[in-house]
């Protein structure tokens, strides 16, 4: 059976139906936009920044393999053991085979994209490893059962008394607790214990240095800095895409990266690691997953610059009124629009079409990708692919037939004063117009431009013509 | 050798743009070059780091004695400051959980970010020590202040050599419930800066 599309549109109207919910996401993510302009106008060079870290993502994209192979002789010189997955499924099973070796049956990690990609927890969990997130927003996902709806800020669509609920279920605190203070203090007291029996600790990396051998994780809770260094085994997961080449570089990004996502000028804990700590093990993973085939993509290499900030998705109209679980993907938002149909053409072909096509994503990324021209060119790539759902598919062959005639065109046109005046409005608003689902259809005219150009400008100049 | 490596490798030299056309710019110092004491506090700040108050008279032992009137185990990373227990006797990680302040020097600081920098160096290799204890005072020189993160990267030494660096700014943090920031998350409460010169 063919995997079903993602409903984006369907699941965006529940999310909007609930006010409360939809009125906080939208404002909160809004108030991250405002605060990256912010810090954005305190620098000066902020352009220069961004061009800067455009070019050297380029260059490292386009040498990426031998970035890769320098990383990995100088992390094996600093004792690090690195392991190649090509897809999700071997990263599970290096992954699993590591905690084996160790007989380690319980594992802290901090946020990681990359494990999500692949569903670690999902393999693992089956085979006795109990899996720990210790981020606060990751792991009230985790106990909620839900896929992170932001790739910085996971719980963005949950309000207090959510956290307060699913804390009560799985923590036995109060569940009418109505401060964000106490709940997250729940969640530190919950976490210490683990943290110090876990047997192996696993974070991502935000960025890796070819030159050291080394990854830098960005955190703000201190949980990937108590996930590497409590336990005595650390693994890490990371997308072959996240090189530099050289220290010097990590400026640059260290620079804009906080500053877009959140609007602080960086995070809390920034974090180098080069090597194992004395007497401990230390595991890389460089994961492929469909990254090296996206690189022979003319139109959509570039989306192999994200540096996850999430800056696309806080100023996203569409996403700040959808909300990321809408999407149906790892990945939501803009950023998600582009990269999910490289996972998955079919089951990811909506997501393109959840735009209004503002490019305000693209003005805000501080790697420069032109997030909202792949945007467009998915539609075609999709509509090429016959991936385009029936109606829009329908439709627009309709209206590409239409426009290509001027005078059958004329004729749709007229048509729509008598249809809009005339017909009754299960007939204009249904499910063939998702269109007019939230929105009134505009007031249509009594005249046309053409019919008033045909009877007062035409007529004029032939008159004129046969006077002469 | 993995084959999985191989075929990455043979993927990426097959799909990737050509790379003359993408060349690598040069390494640059980029914005504002004042590594004064004032921007560092104002960033530190900002982040919600604390300079530690100093009175007439002061020394490091009083002045964390009036921070932090309950602490009970106050652990030294420090030859010149003794505290109630040295780092190198903890030992573990599940020793460390118990301490409530760390006392620790840092090589630099960062003005910018008002961030300073920790390794296994200062931290006796006990590095889950700095992100256990529930207070952290980091004993900083205004000499050893860089300007920026572009000063950071190309002038210090500790990004080539270090296993482990950490760069604090502030002390831990989420704003993950509701938007509500809350200072004092999974690792350190609090972080405090005391000038020694």
């Amino acid at each position: 059976m063919k995997v079903k599309p993602v409903n984006h549109a369907k699941a965006a109207e529940a999310f909007i139906e609930d006010t409360a919910h939809m009125d906080f996401h939208d404002e909160r993510l809004w108030d991250l936009r405002q605060k990256r302009d912010d810090q954005m106008h305190i620098l000066p060079e902020w352009q220069e920044l961004r061009a800067r870290a455009s070019a050297i993502k380029e260059h490292t994209l386009a040498n990426l393999p031998e970035y890769l192979e320098q990383f990995e002789a100088n992390a094996k010189k600093n004792g690090i053991h690195v392991h190649w997955a090509a897809d999700g499924a071997e990263h599970n099973r290096i992954v699993g085979e590591i905690l084996e070796k160790h007989g380690a049956k319980s594992l802290i990690k901090s946020k990681s994209m990359v494990t999500e990609e692949c569903c670690m927890r999902e393999y693992l969990e089956p085979r006795g490893v109990v899996v720990t997130e210790t981020d606060l927003g990751e792991r009230i996902q985790q106990l909620d059962n839900q896929m992170p709806s932001h790739i910085v800020v996971p719980a963005v669509h949950k309000l207090i008394p959510d956290v307060a609920k699913i804390f009560a279920e799985h923590y036995h605190t109060d569940p009418n607790d109505n401060s964000a203070q106490s709940l997250a203090w729940q969640q530190r007291l919950a976490a210490r214990p683990v943290i110090l029996s876990a047997d192996a600790g696993m974070t991502g990396g935000n960025f890796v240095v070819a030159e050291t051998g080394s990854f830098v994780v960005c955190t703000n809770e201190g949980n990937a800095d108590l996930s590497a260094t409590v336990p005595g085994l650390h693994i890490a997961t990371i997308g072959i895409e996240r090189l530099v080449p050289r220290m010097a570089d990590m400026g640059v990004f260290i620079r804009m990266l906080s500053r877009s996502a959140l609007g602080s000028p960086i995070t809390q804990y920034t974090t180098h690691f080069r090597g194992p700590q004395k007497g401990s093990e230390m595991h890389v993973v460089l994961v492929d997953n469909g990254r090296s085939h996206r690189l022979g993509m003319e139109e959509f290499w570039t989306s192999l610059k994200c540096i996850r900030c999430g800056a696309c998705m806080n100023t996203c109209p569409v996403y700040r009124r959808s909300g990321g679980l809408s999407y149906g993907a790892v990945y939501s938002g803009p950023i998600g629009a582009i990269i999910d149909p490289t996972f998955n053409e079919r089951k990811y072909s909506t997501l393109p079409f959840a735009s209004t096509m503002n490019g305000s994503c693209t003005n805000v990324c501080p790697v420069k990708i032109n997030i909202h021209e792949q945007l467009y060119k998915w539609r075609r790539v999709l509509a090429e692919h016959h991936e385009l759902p029936f109606v829009k598919r329908e439709v627009m062959y309709m209206a590409g037939k239409l426009m290509g005639q001027p005078s059958l065109y004329r004729a749709a046109i007229n048509g729509t004063e008598v249809a809009l005046s005339t017909m009754p409005r299960f007939v204009l608003y249904n499910w063939l117009n998702p269109w007019g689902k939230h929105r009134e259809l505009p007031h249509p005219v009594k005249q046309t431009f053409h019919g008033w150009y045909k009877q007062n400008r035409l007529k004029t100049k032939k008159k004129e013509g046969e006077g002469a | 050798m993995s084959t999985s490596r191989d075929a990455i490798l043979t993927r990426l030299r097959d799909n990737r743009p050509d790379p003359k056309a993408h060349p690598l710019p040069p390494v640059a110092r980029l914005g504002d070059m004042d590594n004064g004491q004032a921007r560092f506090e104002n960033s530190l700040q900002l982040l919600g780091g604390q300079v530690l108050e100093r009175q007439e008279g002061d020394t490091l032992a009083t002045a964390i004695a009036r921070r932090f009137p309950d602490s009970k185990i106050i652990c030294s990373a420090v030859p010149d400051f003794d505290g109630t227990i040295r780092i190198e006797e903890l030992g573990t990680p599940q020793q460390a959980a118990s301490v409530d302040v760390l006392v620790v020097r840092s090589p630099f600081g960062i003005a910018e970010m008002g961030s300073i920098y920790l390794s296994e160096a200062q931290l006796k290799d006990l590095n889950s020590a700095a992100h256990l204890t529930q207070h952290i005072v980091v004993i900083l020189s205004a000499k050893n202040l860089t300007a920026n993160m572009h000063t950071a990267y190309m002038d210090r030494p500790e990004f080539h050599t270090a296993n482990y660096g950490v760069l604090m700014s502030g002390p831990s943090a989420t704003a993950d419930i509701q938007g509500v920031l809350v200072r004092g998350a999974q690792g350190v409460r609090t972080l405090s800066v005391w000038w020694e010169d």
